[in-house]
């Protein structure tokens, strides 16, 4: 479930929903309320709004720190701080230029971590890796003349990942693409 | 020098639709603020046209070229001259009636002549071949040059339009604001409806012209030096400080997002003023104006920082610290966002409201917005974040926020219509475009955001790659009902000047 949620962009739209649902609902019952069945005012006192009050703020404040705390775990930044220390490391540099890619291996296996380094020679460019099934994996920006954008990540399943650039690039922006073959492992 | 309400009477069209009431002796208020509302809704019909022109040149198949000119002339046009334009027009009417100063001079002039010159020389530019987006993408602007795709020239023209529209924004329009706030003498005959720069309908419009005037003046800098550079001025190579990728996307990056908040702390005021008018009760005050001021002032502050969320995919050149802390700060938006929701439903549950055509376009506005918030701050979640950056997601976000605010401001023109005009809009044309615009963007913003989940990159004309056109074809059809919901304030815009003909 959490991984659904953390680790698959339809995870984070649920999560939008999660929270768009509930508002909507309020939202559009107290407007309703209080303009089509009784336009005037309520006799709610305001001991009961203030209480109202003081736990909607903290309602808030917990699912937003909830939700973050968890996400910690996700975060490619904390798991490539994780992984920099095993020894099987593959590290695959890659060169983005306007309209294409230099990637200097693209068989890569399942289960063993891989560094990518990536850098732009030109303009800013996307680095972005899609799964087989066409979501989005990780996606990284390329500022030209910055340090390398780099993170580790370990595929966990075979098949074609294709490439894309993410940042607009220009007239064939669009065309920018390659494709990453992950194996199973020896 | 021009004489504002003479322009008005002059245009075609949509002169009729904003002629000036004369009758009053308001025109120091009405005039330049119903000048600038005027060519507001003068580029929604250029950004319009050209918004549709996207999803239809990917339906019918035709050259990318003309969808990536599309793209970047639409964004160029909704987000400047005709948001930021049509937010300036009505904040400084509401600013003159309530201050009771007078909206005139230079400076007023300046407002409305660097915006709307500079808007079109970018548009120029962009029709003879400048493909940037609206968010510039520095340095493509030169790489394009050097690789053939457009000329030096252009790039020339749209940084003079780029400089023009950024001095209106970041310099004349919030001077002439603090100007009007804190000089001046009072005059009585324009005064409509007092009011305190602690109320929240003002404090909000306070605190947007500083962050303006502040997150802007670094990127007036950079842009300044590189403008200069471009025209010769200074060798390139005297001034690389500027011309660095990094320092460009940096700059930017801080006043574009702080624009937005601005502009958000602005229209979220602009609703706290608005609101207690139509209260049934007639009492004229919101829920607690303390939470209404203390919402501002986490948005204030919390928004400042928490534009590291653009850059986080580029670990580890932003450090994971700073990414860590613009999504504690995003994050924190959200809670001046609740504080602003809980006064408003507060404010209406306690006191009733009356369902005019104004405030339920500015409260379906607020809803809008607070829907977009809730996606942008789930993306400014470094885990999300990527997966979702660069994807339509993200375009979606940029697009609703635009959308969520015009609705808000168009709302809000309700109320100050008769005031310029001296004539009032139909209620019943009112719900009609209420109910239109709501239902076509709640849908785009879904159809947006579902392309985004899907993996569909954003400024990217090749929608029929992995199945992604259906996503483009729901994008239009809730653009068309926009569209039409357009089409009907355009209409009753138009009525109300043919009945005052009459």
């Amino acid at each position: 479930m959490l991984d659904f949620m953390y680790q698959s962009s339809w995870g984070a739209f649920t999560i939008m929903l999660f929270f768009h649902v509930p508002f909507l609902l309020v939202f559009f019952y107290i407007l309703y309320r209080k303009t089509a069945v009784d336009p005037g005012p309520s006799g709610t006192d305001d001991g009961r709004i203030s209480r109202a009050e003081g736990l909607w703020i903290t309602l808030v404040i917990v699912l937003f720190v909830g939700i973050n705390v968890v996400s910690i775990k996700y975060m490619p930044t904390v798991s490539t701080a994780h992984a920099a220390s095993a020894e099987n490391i593959q590290n695959i540099d890659v060169t983005a230029q306007s309209w294409s890619y230099e990637i200097s291996e693209r068989q890569l296996e399942v289960g063993r971590p891989v560094r990518f380094s990536v850098k732009s020679a030109d303009t800013v460019h996307g680095f972005g890796v899609y799964h087989p099934d066409g979501s989005v994996v990780f996606t990284m920006m390329l500022i030209p003349g910055m340090e390398r954008a780099s993170l580790i990540h370990t595929f966990t399943e075979p098949g074609k990942y294709r490439v894309r650039c993410l940042e607009y690039c220009g007239i064939a922006h669009h065309a920018m693409a390659d494709e990453l073959i992950v194996s199973d492992s020896q | 020098m021009l004489n504002a309400g003479t322009a008005i009477q002059k245009t075609p069209l949509f002169g009729s639709m904003f002629r000036i009431d004369t009758s009053t002796g308001l025109e120091e208020i009405n005039g330049w603020p119903g000048l600038m509302i005027m060519a507001s809704f003068v580029w929604l019909a250029v950004a319009g046209l050209l918004g549709l022109a996207m999803p239809l040149s990917q339906l019918l198949g035709l050259q990318s070229d003309l969808f990536y000119t599309a793209l970047t002339a639409h964004g160029a046009a909704l987000a400047f001259p005709f948001i930021f334009q049509l937010m300036v027009g009505a904040s400084l009417h509401r600013a003159g009636s309530c201050l009771g100063k007078p909206v005139t001079g230079i400076l007023s002039a300046s407002i409305f002549w660097s915006m709307n010159i500079g808007a079109v020389l970018l548009t120029i530019a962009i029709l003879f071949g400048l493909k940037i987006s609206y968010a510039v993408m520095y340095p493509l602007p030169v790489i394009g040059v050097a690789t053939g795709q457009w000329s030096m020239g252009v790039v020339v023209l749209g940084f003079t339009g780029i400089a023009l529209v950024l001095t209106s924004m970041i310099v004349l329009y919030p001077v002439k604001v603090i100007s009007m706030l804190f000089y001046g003498e009072k005059r009585e005959d324009l005064l409509l409806s007092a009011r305190a720069l602690n109320d929240p309908g003002m404090l909000g419009m306070a605190i947007a012209v500083f962050v303006l005037l502040v997150m802007g003046t670094p990127l007036m800098i950079v842009a300044g030096t590189v403008l200069l550079g471009l025209y010769g001025i200074v060798p390139m190579d005297a001034i690389s400080w500027a011309t660095d990728p990094a320092v460009f996307q940096f700059v930017f990056w801080i006043f574009a997002h702080n624009l937005m908040e601005a502009m958000a702390v602005m229209v979220i005021s602009a609703m706290y003023g608005t609101l207690p008018l139509y209260l049934a009760d007639g009492t004229r005050k919101l829920y607690s104006d303390r939470l209404a001021n203390l919402a501002l002032w986490i948005l204030l502050f919390t928004s400042v920082t928490s534009f590291f969320h653009h850059f986080f995919t580029m670990f580890p050149a932003l450090p994971a610290a700073l990414a860590y802390h613009g999504n504690v700060m995003s994050w924190g938006t959200g809670v001046g966002a609740s504080l602003t929701i809980f006064t408003v439903l507060a404010t209406i549950w306690k006191h009733g409201l009356r369902p005019e055509p104004g405030i339920l376009a500015v409260l379906m506005g607020f809803m809008l917005y607070i829907l977009d918030g809730v996606s942008a701050i789930v993306t400014s979640n470094v885990a999300w974040s990527f997966e979702l950056h660069g994807t339509m997601w993200a375009g979606g976000h940029t697009m609703n926020v635009l959308v969520a605010m015009s609705l808000m401001w168009m709302g809000v023109l309700y109320h100050h219509y008769p005031v310029i005009t001296g004539r009032k809009l139909s209620r019943k044309l009112g719900y009609r475009f209420v109910t239109l615009f709501t239902v076509g963007s709640v849908g785009s913003s879904y159809a947006f955001l579902a392309a985004g989940a899907a993996g569909m990159p954003r400024r990217f004309a090749a929608w029929n790659q992995e199945g992604w056109m259906i996503y483009g074809v729901f994008i239009l059809i809730f653009g068309l009902i926009t569209a039409a919901s357009l089409l009907v304030y355009a209409y009753d815009l138009l009525k109300s000047s043919d009945e005052a003909a009459a």
